[in-house]
């Protein structure tokens, strides 16, 4: 089995997408329907995009354009796909590229949430700079505020390409290729009014008899997992002040080397030379940490990754609640039947009695008092419809729970590859972290070295 | 070395010390416990409460072992040029004592010579830091040309609370330093003031401490040395040389010291956030399964990080800033030195300013007419005022010609020991900077050294970790059916 990396995950890979992949089974899987996914053939099946497409998000460049009154200044990126899979088709052809702004990902994102329900989508990187320290940008337009988004978007660009369904879909694949024109694509998808109202989800939530407990503990876990990232954020800004602040202030140990070599004879030099180092230490600093920022918007990604599972829980709730709105409506439906039956069983005149003896609501009682009496062919009429009704109802139930039974099969299983993804991905993230605490390390240690080498001259 | 006149070939006579004892018990008063008492405001150690306690345990025989051994270990920082030394000093063992009045610390001062003027060659006694700053002034007044070593400051405004165990590990350390800054010094360490305080035990010393001068002069030179630098006309220029560069290195050494202090506030700062940091890893860490193992790493990754910094601001502030302190206080001693040597000056120059103005009076009395003086007014014939006047100023101007000499003298001498000493000092000087600034890179480096092995064994932790983690493989075999990555 183990033909491109196995089922192991990569040990050297720094990619915090590097999953565990299945290997290829024939080379039109990818665009076949939902009915061949379970059939295995002899030859490995391409699961997801990134089996066989590289794609990279590069050059983001500023635009403008004037309309009307107003200038619209916005950052455009690039994105470019090439096929690396001799066996695909578009092998050869060199890359595709498009030119997307950050809008029409959001556009893209909102597109895959609505559509694919039961899928934890990735997110976005944020749209405005949050957690942040006194020296980091927060400005849209600065280079590297624009660096570490176009880092984000290619991040959620490939998570989407590996996961198996999303990869599949055509708007999908449109926003890699499609040049022209993308945007009228998906608003003629209509899918808005696919979307749940928020108002039906907190409804939902609210009114659930039978709650499914794996899904009311993910949406505690997920609670508590933004919780904790937002704790590590806060204190992770207040840290990099601080540790700036170290820094700054020992460059003025450079200025005071520098005045005290003038009134010194001997050690002017050696004193100058140290001074320099001071600056260096003093300046190393600010490109540590807009390095470390990476580990920042590392765990934003998760921390927003919160919100998109809760999402899925809404919509279990939802789904549930549906499932539940049927099933009472079928209950009600053979209650009134019970009920129609028994007063056409029984003589007319004792059909108030009857009604009221059976306790509660009565739909006979109340058309009695609507309508008046009832005849005989009438009740027979009604019990005729109900019984359609009836039918129509358990069709109508067996197809929600059918639909339910495979949301939550799909959510479930989404969402444990999620949590084995956010394993892994977190263990990566903590071992750059660390990676890069050493290299800032070594540095401090190269320009300390230098400067006792320039005092031991002294 | 410098010429000076009162080098004391002592011969210890009378005063005191006659046998070498080492620390006797009962120069203790009994201990107390030092969470208990109530400290006097006026003691020289305020705020000082926990001490070394086993100083207290010490049994008659640990302590001449360890006087000996300490005297072995003595760390030749102030070694000049390779001299051979023949008195060496150590401070240590502080200790609490409590009388009916206060309560104090005193430190154990141990002195091995060979120097024959000392009738003996081990001596123990204890001190307390009045008894350095009453020898301090003593040597200041007797040699007032001299550099008289700094002693540290009173008090200090940082550690007027808990960090006392550490507040005296350093007044001890300067006090040593200050200590063997005399010994090496070759007029001051033969004074007969210095061999007692390194050799009388405590009554006699007492005794001998109340025979000192008062503070009285003290006060009226300071004002003689202001005015004297205020109207310095003509200071050599070696000195004024001298002078430039004191003041520039001062301000150097005070911009430097409150740098240290910055940046000790902001590693402080940093510290207490990384103190809050860790326990998030580990509060999230009890929300999760697989990743717990990696966040706990975390967690103790950071907890070693905190220990790490907090080392390192400790050790900056003992073996930099404070020893950066220390050359500030002496810069501030050479000041007055030169102050004083100026004074010197300037009554040297006086008087010949001063014979100056009575020469040319006595010329001018010659032709003058003394018709209208009081004597003449007196009934006195005016040339016989005239002769009286020529002659009185004639005994005038000779007094001040022999006044004149001795005033010669003495800033010669002033000169050439305070030539001296500076030229000692910038030696000392250079070194002692270099060590302290070498140290504070070591320190530095010592900190990212630990970081780096923190940091590289929690990469190891965590990778490792993900070897093992077999549950995540397993479910790939299980879900293969469904097409899951």
């Amino acid at each position: 089995m183990a033909e491109d990396g196995g089922m192991k995950p990569k040990p050297a890979d720094t990619d915090p997408l590097s999953d565990d992949i299945k290997p290829i089974k024939n080379a039109t899987a990818l665009v076949s329907s939902e009915a061949k996914r379970g059939k295995r053939a002899d030859k490995p099946k391409k699961s997801h995009l990134l089996q066989w497409m590289e794609i990279t998000v590069t050059e983001p460049e500023k635009k403008t354009i004037a309309s009307m009154k107003m200038q619209d200044t916005f950052v455009v990126y690039l994105i470019e796909t090439r096929v690396t899979d001799e066996n695909m088709q578009g092998y050869g052809e060199g890359a595709t590229s498009v030119w997307r702004r950050y809008t029409e990902f959001e556009l893209l994102r909102n597109y895959l949430d609505v559509t694919f329900p039961s899928v934890i989508v990735p997110p976005l990187p944020e749209k405005k700079a949050s957690y942040a320290w006194q020296n980091v940008s927060m400005d849209r337009f600065d280079p590297d505020f624009i660096e570490r988004r176009r880092a984000g978007l290619e991040i959620f660009l490939l998570r989407c390409a590996a996961h198996p369904r999303l990869c599949q879909d055509k708007i999908f694949m449109g926003f890699l290729h499609q040049e022209q024109g993308w945007r009228d694509t998906v608003n003629a998808t209509d899918f808005y009014s696919k979307a749940e109202s928020r108002l039906k989800a907190l409804n939902a939530q609210f009114r659930l008899k039978n709650h499914d407990r794996r899904f009311e503990e993910l949406k505690n876990y997920c609670t508590e997992l933004q919780s904790n990232i937002g704790n590590i954020l806060k204190i992770r800004a207040r840290l990099c002040d601080k540790l700036y602040g170290i820094h700054k202030v020992h460059g003025n140990y450079a200025r005071v080397f520098n005045e005290w070599s003038a009134i010194e004879k001997d050690i002017a030099e050696h004193l100058q030379s140290a001074s320099h180092y001071m600056d260096v230490y003093s300046a190393t600093i600010d490109a540590e940490l807009e390095e470390e920022e990476q580990y920042a918007d590392q765990l934003k990604e998760y921390y927003a990754f919160g919100d998109s599972v809760r999402a899925v829980c809404r919509r279990y709730e939802c789904a549930q609640y549906d499932l539940e709105k049927a099933e009472e409506g079928l209950v009600n439906k053979s209650c009134q039947r019970e009920a129609l039956k028994l007063a056409i069983a029984e003589s007319p005149v004792s059909e108030e009695n009857n009604g009221q003896g059976k306790g509660g609501f009565s739909l006979s009682g109340v058309k009695t008092k609507l309508f008046g009496g009832d005849t005989p062919e009438q009740r027979e009429v009604r019990l005729k419809q109900l019984d359609e009704q009836i039918v129509q109802a358990e069709a109508e139930l067996k197809n929600v729970q059918e639909e339910s039974q495979e949301f939550i099969e799909l959510a479930l299983r989404d969402i444990d590859r999620f949590q084995r993804q956010k394993t892994k991905d977190l263990q990566e993230i903590f071992t750059n972290y660390a990676v890069m605490q050493i290299k800032q390390c070594k540095k401090g240690i190269a320009i300390w070295t230098s400067a006792k080498d320039c005092f031991s001259k002294m | 070395m410098a010429a000076s006149e009162d080098t004391p070939a002592i011969s210890a006579v009378g005063e005191n010390s006659t046998t070498q004892i080492k620390c006797s018990p009962n120069e203790k008063i009994k201990f107390k416990d030092p969470l208990m008492t109530g400290l006097d405001k006026d003691s020289d150690d305020d705020g000082m409460e926990s001490l070394d306690l086993e100083a207290s345990n010490k049994s008659e025989e640990e302590s001449v072992s360890r006087s000996s051994s300490l005297i072995a270990n003595f760390r030749l920082d102030d070694d000049c040029d390779g001299e051979t030394r023949d008195l060496f000093i150590v401070v240590d063992d502080p200790e609490k004592h409590t009388s009916t009045l206060e309560a104090y610390i005193t430190f154990r001062v141990t002195t091995k010579t060979t120097r024959d003027e000392f009738e003996g060659s081990d001596f123990s006694v204890r001190r307390r830091y009045n008894d350095f700053l009453w020898i301090r002034h003593r040597l200041e007044e007797k040699y007032p040309t001299h550099l008289v070593p700094p002693l540290p400051e009173k008090h200090s405004l940082k550690r007027m609370d808990r960090f006392s165990t550490e507040f005296l590990k350093v007044r001890q350390t300067a006090l040593q330093k200050f200590l063997t800054r005399v010994a090496d010094h070759p007029v001051l360490s033969f004074d007969k003031c210095f061999q007692i305080f390194l050799t009388a035990k405590a009554w006699e010393f007492q005794a001998h401490k109340k025979q000192g001068s008062g503070f009285l002069t003290r006060v009226s030179e300071s004002l003689n040395n202001m005015s004297a630098s205020y109207m310095m006309k003509n200071r050599p220029p070696e000195f004024a040389l001298m002078h430039d560069y004191i003041t520039l290195l001062s301000d150097k050494l005070g911009v430097m010291d409150r740098i240290a202090q910055r940046v000790a506030k902001e590693q402080n700062d940093y510290m207490a956030e990384l103190l809050e940091w860790g326990p998030c890893y580990t509060l999230w860490a009890n929300a999760e399964d697989q990743l717990a193992g990696a966040l706990l790493t975390m967690s103790k990754a950071l907890d070693e990080c905190v220990r790490t910094i907090k080392e390192l601001i400790d050790a900056t502030d003992n073996r930099f800033a404070q020893p950066i302190k220390e050359y500030l206080l002496y810069t501030e001693c050479i000041k007055n030195v030169l102050r004083r040597r100026d004074a010197i000056q300037n009554e040297y120059d006086s008087v010949i300013e001063e014979i100056g103005r009575r020469k040319e009076e006595k010329e001018t009395i010659k032709t003058s007419d003394q018709t209208y003086s009081i004597g003449a007014f007196l009934g006195k014939d005016p040339e016989d005022v005239k002769q009286q006047k020529h002659e009185k100023l004639e005994q005038q101007i000779s007094d001040l010609i022999r006044q004149m000499e001795y005033f010669n003298d003495r800033t010669v001498v002033a000169n050439a020991d305070l030539k001296a000493d500076m030229e000692r000092w910038h030696k000392h000087k250079q070194r002692d900077l270099k060590e302290i600034f070498i140290t504070l890179a070591d320190m530095h480096i010592a900190y990212y050294e630990k970081n780096l092995a923190i940091w590289e064994s929690t990469i190891r932790t965590i990778q490792n970790k993900d070897h093992i983690q077999l549950p995540s493989t397993a479910s790939i075999n299980e879900n293969q059916d469904h097409g899951i990555v």
